[in-house]
């Protein structure tokens, strides 16, 4: 990687990329940082370049990761010589980014004491950990059904309007409140008005008992929908660059938050075409596989330290099947699905018991009890489904005495799937509830054992432990 | 979007269950017409035989039959449960049941003992699962119940309560009021309380009987004859109420099925346009990428 700079000048600007063209013999690498900075018009035009591809005769192209509005042909481009790098290190705890590394919360530069390029090898196989442990959320359904597991990836993956950002939201204010390590978010391609939400929210919630706020412990950089797609696609690989430091510098637990992943393949496809690579299934970049890979893969946890992270997936159209979800799919420890039709019924966290999964709901890590009581539930509500044409049909009343049990108590098990979120207090109006993992195998238990068989169904909605839906029974009693 | 295949599969599994529905539907209207007919006739048997009952009432003799005779403390009780063999019939037997458990309910907190004696297979079912035990359960009582097989059973709850074995008979059936109005119900048959006044008013202009040999030679034979009438009309009443629900249930179920089968329809068709409009994109796209 030559340190030296070389001057070129841009000779064609598509959309949001642009080719450049440099003197024989200084081609920048790829993946080289080019910038741009000169005055049209009396207005500033300042652009950050990441090169794509050579295209011959001294000629690269290039994707901007700023706007590349008022641009021109003849103008001067620089070769910085290496990748894109972002500040690292604890100066960026607490302070807001954009996918450059700059600071945007308008408290001045960042008084950082090393960059690291965006661009770096995943871990090799050797240093990964083989540690497996269950990380527990006090979230009903995640903990039963798909546990978490900590230094692993749990993806959200929900259509528009389920509450994916929602969910994440519940997940910081659980983990990274109760957390002792650092945190980074990774704002892709989302609503700039809930990254702004979340960081006055970091603001004010404190870390546990202490006084210091979340923000302290955290850093964020955005991306967000305003930004062209270069940035989009580089913000996540800043952030992730961020969280290994302290993975690899600190060794201590990182978290890492990414809402959304999706963008960030979205905006791969975006530049795809302009890059001049035809388009593959659905329309998407014939590179969807390796980009995602390249991005996941870094997201991992060695002997040194662990990444845990959550990530957002938004699911076009409903659609699993979509090449992006299914791609980012692969990658994730545990899988939650978000389902319109719960959603619906209005009972949130919107999570499909039977298409969620995870890889540690196993006996081996959960312990035996766990895993016979999840499949349990997850038993009573396949059948539950399967019977449901039969019932949209014919009626309840025609089901055998087997069948009418399990249905009754799959729709008490649905319901008690929903709980109360911290974040969603103001929504809800009821107290967020933290369940402990063991209160909430044994409610689970007492459920499908027929114990709370003579509480209505509505008692179960938005509830804790089982004895919190007895309380509301009384209560609802009480009222009547 | 939703798999193409799987709601090709749906749709003919909901197109399938219509067939039966239907066809369920329209055995159910026309077994409805006969069963309709022998409760007409019979709830006019019944109607008589209690107008002479009432008119003997009315005769202000000292009248006492055994059958009519209510006991200062009851121990023991029957209860009759008719439910049909076949199911569905929507609420019918669930309606009869939810009646029965409730009455079992009461018996056991007024300390009676009770032994249960169910018709029909979906009835003996359902209590099985719940546990409860049966003295008997009787599974020959079709659409159009036969006199004579009811006979056996008045017959030998006659006995039974003549010699004290029984102090009180109970069935729940599901009482026939009219095509449109048919309810649960457990109706205490033995003894034979309310006999003569039933029908007050309209055996008004009563006719002086001349009775021979003697009234009570004739009351004799007549208490009998009302309680098994009696009897026979729940079995009746259950039979029509029974074909009533069917014709119902099936006709609500073949319109959701057409429902469901439209929406299903309709779904695989927006499927079907998805993916052809997806592959024709690709395909232009591709064509336009290479030239």
């Amino acid at each position: 990687m030559s340190a030296t700079t070389v001057e070129g000048k841009v000779s064609q600007v598509i959309g949001s990329t642009f080719d450049a063209e440099f003197p024989e013999g200084h081609l920048p690498q790829i993946y080289n940082a080019l910038k741009i900075e000169d005055l049209v018009k009396g207005n500033p035009v300042k652009v950050t370049g990441e090169v794509q591809q050579h295209l011959g005769g001294g000629r690269v192209r290039c994707v901007a990761l700023g706007s590349t509005d008022g641009m021109r042909r003849g103008m001067t481009v620089v070769d910085t010589g290496k990748p894109l790098s972002v500040p690292v290190g604890k100066a960026t705890l607490g302070r807001v980014f954009n996918v450059l590394g700059d600071a945007i919360d308008g408290r001045g530069d960042v008084a950082y004491e090393e960059r690291w390029p965006i661009h770096r090898d995943p871990p090799p196989l050797e240093s990964l950990s083989a540690k497996t442990e269950i990380f527990e959320t006090g979230i009903k359904v995640v903990d039963l059904l798909t546990p978490f597991v900590r230094g692993g990836k749990a993806g959200l993956f929900g259509g528009a309007g389920l509450g994916k950002t929602v969910i994440l939201t519940e997940l910081i204010a659980r983990i990274a409140s109760a957390h002792g390590g650092y945190s980074v978010f990774a704002g892709v391609g989302e609503r700039t008005r809930e990254g702004n939400d979340l960081w006055l929210e970091m603001q004010e919630t404190k870390i546990g008992l202490t006084e210091r706020s979340v923000i302290e412990q955290t850093c964020m950089v955005f991306g967000q929908m305003n930004e062209p797609p270069g940035a989009r696609l580089r913000v996540a690989l800043s952030a992730l660059t961020m969280a290994e430091w302290f993975r690899d510098a600190t060794g201590s637990d990182t978290l890492l938050f990414v809402d959304n992943i999706f963008r960030f393949s979205q905006a791969g496809s975006e530049v795809s075409a302009l890059l001049g690579r035809m388009p593959s299934a659905v329309g998407y970049q014939p590179t969807l596989g390796t980009e995602l890979g390249q991005l996941q893969e870094r997201i991992t946890s060695t002997r040194n330290g662990a990444i845990t992270s959550v990530q957002a997936v938004y699911v076009p159209a409903d659609d699993p099947t979509d090449p992006a979800p299914a791609t980012a799919f692969a990658h994730l420890d545990a899988f939650i699905y978000l389902e319109r039709r719960i959603s619906e019924k209005g009972i949130y966290p919107a999570i499909d018991p039977l298409a969620s999964s995870s890889r540690i709901l196993d006996p081996q890590y959960v312990g035996q009890r766990h895993y016979d009581v999840a499949r349990r539930v997850q038993r009573t509500l396949q059948r539950y489904r399967e019977l449901q044409d039969i019932i949209a049909i014919l009626g309840v009343d025609e089901l055998s005495e087997e069948d009418k049990m399990v249905v009754h108590r799959a729709r008490r098990i649905e319901r008690f799937l929903s709980q109360p979120f911290l974040v969603a207090q103001v929504f809800t109006g009821k107290e967020g509830k933290i369940t402990p993992l063991a209160d909430t195998i044994r409610s689970f238990e007492e459920i499908c054992d027929g114990k709370w068989d003579h509480l209505p169904e509505s008692a179960f909605m938005y509830v804790g432990a089982i004895e919190e839906a007895e309380e509301q029974y009384k209560k609802m009693q009480q009222q009547s | 979007m939703a798999n193409r295949r799987l709601l090709v599969k749906r749709l003919k599994a909901v197109r399938n269950i219509r067939k039966i529905t239907r066809t369920m539907e329209l055995i159910a209207t026309s077994r409805f017409k006969k069963a309709m007919d022998r409760a007409a006739e019979a709830a006019e048997y019944t109607r008589k035989i209690s107008e002479i009952v009432g008119d003997l009432g009315r005769a202000n003799l000292k009248f006492s039959h055994p059958l009519l005779e209510r006991r200062a403390e009851e121990k023991k009780s029957v209860l009759l449960v008719l439910t049909s063999n076949r199911g569905l019939c929507g609420g019918y037997n669930a309606s009869v049941l939810r009646q029965t458990i409730a009455h079992i309910r009461s018996l056991k907190e007024k300390g009676i003992q009770y032994s249960l004696e169910v018709s029909g297979k979906r009835g003996i079912k359902f209590l099985n699962f719940q546990k409860v035990p049966v003295a008997h359960s009787y599974t020959h009582f079709e659409d159009s119940p036969k006199f004579s097989e009811v006979e056996v059973l008045a017959s030998r709850y006659i006995d039974d309560f003549v010699a004290g074995r029984i102090d009180r008979l109970d069935v729940a059936y599901t009482q026939f009021v009219s095509s449109s109005k048919q309810f649960a119900v457990v109706e205490s048959i033995l003894p034979l309380s309310s006999l003569g006044g039933e029908k007050t008013g309209k055996a008004e202009s009563a006719v002086d009987y001349e009775f021979l040999p003697s009234a009570e030679e004739i009351l004799s034979e007549i208490v009998p004859a009302a309680f098994r009438a009696k009897l026979f009309k729940c079995f009746l009443d259950a039979a029509v109420s029974e074909q009533i629900a069917r014709m119902v249930a099936m006709k609500g179920a073949t319109e959701n099925a057409d429902e469901m089968a439209g929406s299903l329809k309709q779904q695989y068709n927006r499927a079907r346009q998805a993916g052809i409009t997806s592959e024709l994109a690709e395909i232009i796209g591709g064509a336009a990428a290479l030239e």
